[in-house]
């Protein structure tokens, strides 16, 4: 049985270790925390703006040009990460790789992704829509009114504009507490009978029609929540999700890493790699952070899958020099000058887009454009070209390019 | 058009202008502060945060010395809350002479400035960062202020003295009939509105720009020469005291902790513009190697921020070089009516922030000379409220704040532990302010997240307390971000790209703020964002040309 190391535990890690498991290979997950799934909104973002708003995002990534990242993973592999995923987390993910949902944010801006968790829908809004945004008086990441009056002055991507106004309930998370965590709510919504009296709490001030939005708390183990707040209301529901810790990220990864378990993959969580050793061209193991020599771990493939600086695998030093912490690779795009630009709103830091090049079959290549290990791969955050937050892509890209390294190891090794 | 008439009009916010003001105002005359921005948005509030024991000038200038010594007491004493008695040191590193700590010590002995040597172990232990190789050690009684809270406890006394205090009021002309000042005109620039004040007096206090306000009386030109300086913080307590490198006064030389943070200063180079101050990247570099000089290791702790501010030097030749006797050291005024013909103005350039309080009472016994008065200055007699007369400023008073309030109040910026009703007071005191306004106050969003958590909070705040719509709201969100990472870029490495990438993902990413719907000039213009953005924007933390 083949031995693979992914190292990472984002959407990239956490889709390739259960790719590679299901194909047969014996995978040990390494991650120094718990990845950048929580970190995000818990949807699927494909293609968001290029730059303009995009409504079909696979037909968007199938017309890039070639220095984008979607180039090298190709649209073939995204489409078969965006149907693997949906298979693995059927409870979670809906949505068509041929169409956005237009979905509200916590400030109220109306942003583009295309597969959402089934809790959010309701969100993509018509012409004439009327809409009330629920906040909860003890969360101080969901400001009801913020969303509902730039969402009401908001031409609607599809047309016209929605009626929306807001609503402010005190209703603590546990008795007593005034500044509750997204997380801390959460929990307490997956219990029914909170549920339930949240529902009665401000059910008589809603009008007829509306459809009733809220923060992203609704339950974090219980997929069903969102349905029993909606049933016992009478009203459509859907949820906005809000900064860190993202509760429909935990959701997704909790559900990611549980499939990945079931298949056999071992994680060894909360320890930094750091350390590796090759010869001839092949990466023979890597070292974890434990005391007191550190942990080896050898294997016949290793996917790097540590995300891009928001994680420290990729670091910039005091003197501008940036560098891949754990394989020293060859970086495309350290070289851009200016690497950061003074202009807050004068679009994409270069810094952020430099990564790691690697070719069709997602191995990290050498300045001549040879693979710089045989049987090193990468995928998501690591590799150059796109940082993803201003298109909306770095989702697809993580999948399509975990789903293509994983192919590639399932391959060679066979 | 508002129109005023008041004794004294004292123009420019800054430290100098705040205790000038409040001096003014204790002596019984009727007088207005005007400010194009903010209190304390220009050099007061971009400096290291040092109140001078007198340390540093004990060599250089004794005279100096002693004037920061006397000061450092009686601020100490009366603006207690906005002052932290860190205690400081004088230490001798590698490579330095270290018999230039004995010129220091016959130099404070003579001087008045306390000062005692201590052991090498003894700085160590209390100082566990500090190198390890330093010679020798001096205590020295530095301690660390607060700029803002200087000043808005000097304007507030002032107030409360009958003053008033008008900030966002940009000096448009001064008008003069017979050789004498008439009267000040001003735009209120948050209402678009004309202000006119008569007067017979004028205070120009307005530092690095102070030739420029000089000009608008006809004055002949006023050479002023500001002074560039680069301070960066990084993000936590590196020391517990100010320390400072035992040499002559040079670039680089000083520590600082203030707040939460530690602050490495600085360059001085000359400057043609006080409005456009750049962060060089080689000047970064001298600073991060000078903080390695003090601290092995600095390059690899987080820099949180960087900014520049203008020493207000003026070099002015028409000066009589005889008239010292309403002068401080390094302080300059100039008289107009032996200089330019022109009464009823004096021009203040120079000096010192420690030494704030005794520069406002030498200009204010100039004027009472020229009025032909005899009133008598009382300014270190009073304590400030609500900051004096009592406990000095300690870093960990908002904890103990919080663990107070923890069951009624949330905080909306885990950085600075700052609580929702802090925000919710500020805002109601000002509710025509920026965030920036608020954040001189509050200290919001000048954490290890610079914003990325309680920018969104501040703003759904702000616009449930009423006093601003959501297209204002929006657009000091938007404002906010902005001028934070003017302060940031330059000095973008390390753990706080870290920070940035995550700051993007949740701004960018998830929160798609840059798609929220565009300020629509022609349904509701916003002149004072629109105005404020160049001034405020460069004065921020400069650009780079």
């Amino acid at each position: 049985m083949s031995r693979v190391v992914v190292i990472g535990a984002g959407l990239a890690g956490l889709v390739a270790a259960n790719r590679l498991a299901a194909g047969g290979a014996k995978v040990v997950l390494l991650s120094k925390g718990l990845g950048g799934l929580q970190l995000g909104q818990g949807t699927i973002d494909v293609f968001g703006y290029a730059p303009e708003r995009v409504s079909n995002p696979i037909r968007t990534v199938q017309a890039l040009p070639g220095t984008h990242p979607y180039t090298r993973v190709g649209a073939t592999n995204l489409l078969a990460g965006l149907a693997y995923l949906k298979e693995l987390v059927p409870d979670l993910l809906v949505g068509d790789p041929e169409a956005n949902y237009q979905l509200p944010t916590a400030v109220g801006a109306i942003r583009p992704t295309c597969l959402a968790q089934p809790s959010m829908v309701a969100g993509n809004l018509g012409a004439g829509d009327r809409v009330v945004i629920v906040g909860l008086r003890q969360l101080k990441d969901f400001h009801p009114q913020l969303v509902a009056e730039n969402l009401a002055r908001t031409d609607l991507p599809s047309g016209g504009r929605a009626k929306v106004r807001h609503l402010l309930v005190d209703f603590p998370a546990r008795e007593g507490e005034i500044d509750s965590s997204a997380l801390t709510y959460a929990r307490a919504f997956d219990d029914p009978g909170v549920r339930e009296r949240f529902a009665r709490a401000f059910i008589g001030e809603l009008e007829s029609d509306e459809i009733v939005g809220l923060p992203a708390v609704l339950g974090v183990s219980d997929p069903n929540a969102w349905r029993h707040v909606a049933e016992k209301l009478g009203h459509p529901v859907f949820e906005i999700p809000l900064p860190p810790p993202s509760v429909p990220g935990i959701r997704l990864n909790e559900a990611l890493t549980a499939s990945a378990k079931a298949a056999g993959v071992r994680f060894v969580p909360g320890t930094r790699v750091f350390d590796f050793r090759a010869s001839d061209r092949r990466v023979g193991s890597v070292t974890i952070a434990v005391e007191p020599a550190g942990r080896e771990f050898a294997a016949d493939a290793f996917v790097l899958a540590g995300g891009g600086f928001e994680s420290g695998a990729l670091e910039l030093d005091s003197h501008g020099r940036v560098r891949e912490t754990l394989f020293g690779l060859p970086l495309e795009g350290a070289d851009a000058v200016p690497l950061i630009h003074g202009d807050y709103w004068g679009g994409e830091q270069p810094l952020f887009t430099v990564g790691v090049r690697v070719g069709s079959d997602l191995k990290p290549l050498d300045a001549s454009g040879k693979p710089v290990y045989d049987n090193l791969w990468a995928a998501g955050g690591i590799i150059a070209g796109s940082a993803g937050w201003a298109e909306k892509c770095g989702d697809g890209i993580a999948l399509a390019s975990a789903m293509a390294a994983a192919d590639s190891i399932l391959k060679e090794l066979s | 058009m508002r129109k005023l008439a008041v004794d004294v009009v004292v123009i420019g916010g800054g430290s100098t202008g705040a205790g000038v003001v409040r001096d003014v105002a204790m002596r019984g005359y009727s007088t207005v502060l005007v400010e194009r921005a903010d209190l304390g948005q220009g050099t007061t509030g971009r400096f290291h945060g040092l109140l001078h024991s007198g340390g540093r000038y004990v060599v250089s200038d004794p005279l100096s010395a002693t004037e920061c010594a006397q000061e450092n007491a009686i601020l100490s004493r009366i603006q207690a809350g906005a002052i932290e008695t860190t205690g400081g040191y004088f230490v001798c590193c590698p490579g330095d002479d270290p018999a230039f700590a004995d010129k220091f010590l016959a130099g404070a002995a003579a001087t008045g400035v306390p000062a005692r040597e201590v052991s090498v172990g003894e700085a160590l232990r209390n100082e566990p960062r500090l190198n390890p190789g330093i010679t020798r050690a001096i205590e020295v009684q530095d301690g660390t202020v607060d700029g803002w809270q200087l000043v808005w406890g000097a304007a507030n006394s002032a107030r409360h003295y009958g003053a008033e205090i008008l900030t966002y009021h940009a000096v448009t002309k001064i008008d003069t009939a017979d050789g004498a000042v008439t009267a000040v005109h001003c735009t209120d620039l948050k209402r678009g509105e004309d202000v006119v004040i008569e007067t017979g007096f004028v205070l120009n206090c307005g530092g690095p720009w102070a030739g420029q306000i000089a000009a608008m009386a006809g004055a002949h030109p006023v050479d002023v020469v500001p002074g560039r300086g680069i301070m960066i913080a990084m993000n936590h307590r590196l020391v517990n005291r100010v320390v400072n490198r035992c040499i002559y006064p040079a670039d680089g030389d000083i520590l600082v902790p203030v707040h939460t943070v530690s602050i490495i200063g600085t360059t001085d180079v000359k400057v043609d513009d006080p409005d456009h101050l750049a962060i060089e990247p080689d000047e970064v570099q001298q600073m991060l190697d000078a903080g390695e000089v003090l601290i092995p290791g600095f390059r690899n702790s987080r820099a949180l921020h960087a900014w520049a501010g203008a020493r207000p030097l003026i070099k002015d030749n028409r000066v009589a070089a005889a008239d010292t006797r309403h002068m401080s050291r390094g302080m300059a005024v100039i008289d107009h009516t032996e200089r330019d013909g022109l009464d009823g103005m004096l021009t203040i350039g120079g000096g010192k922030l420690t030494t704030y309080r005794l520069m406002a009472e030498h200009i204010v016994d100039a004027m009472c000379d020229k009025l032909g008065e005899k009133r008598a200055c009382r300014t270190a007699e009073e304590d400030m409220p609500p900051s004096g007369a009592g406990k000095n400023y300690v870093v960990t008073h908002r904890l103990e704040e919080r663990e107070h309030d923890r069951f009624t109040e949330q905080i909306i910026c885990e950085c600075e532990l700052m609580s929702r009703k802090m925000l919710t007071d500020a805002l109601a005191a000002q509710p025509n302010g920026s965030f920036d306004d608020l954040r001189r106050q509050l200290r919001l969003g000048m954490g290890p997240c610079q914003g990325g958590f309680c920018s969104m909070r501040a703003t759904g705040i702000a616009l449930e307390t009423g006093h601003i719509d959501i297209e204002r709201a929006t657009a000091l969100l938007r404002l906010f971000l902005k001028n934070r990472w003017l302060g940031l870029w330059p000095i973008l490495y390390g753990d706080q790209v870290r920070q940035t990438a995550l700051d993007n993902w949740i701004f960018a990413g998830t929160l798609d703020v840059e798609h929220l719907p565009p300020p629509d000039p022609s349904v509701r213009p916003e002149p004072e964002i629109e105005k404020k953005t160049p001034v405020a924007a460069v004065m921020e933390a400069g650009v780079r040309s």
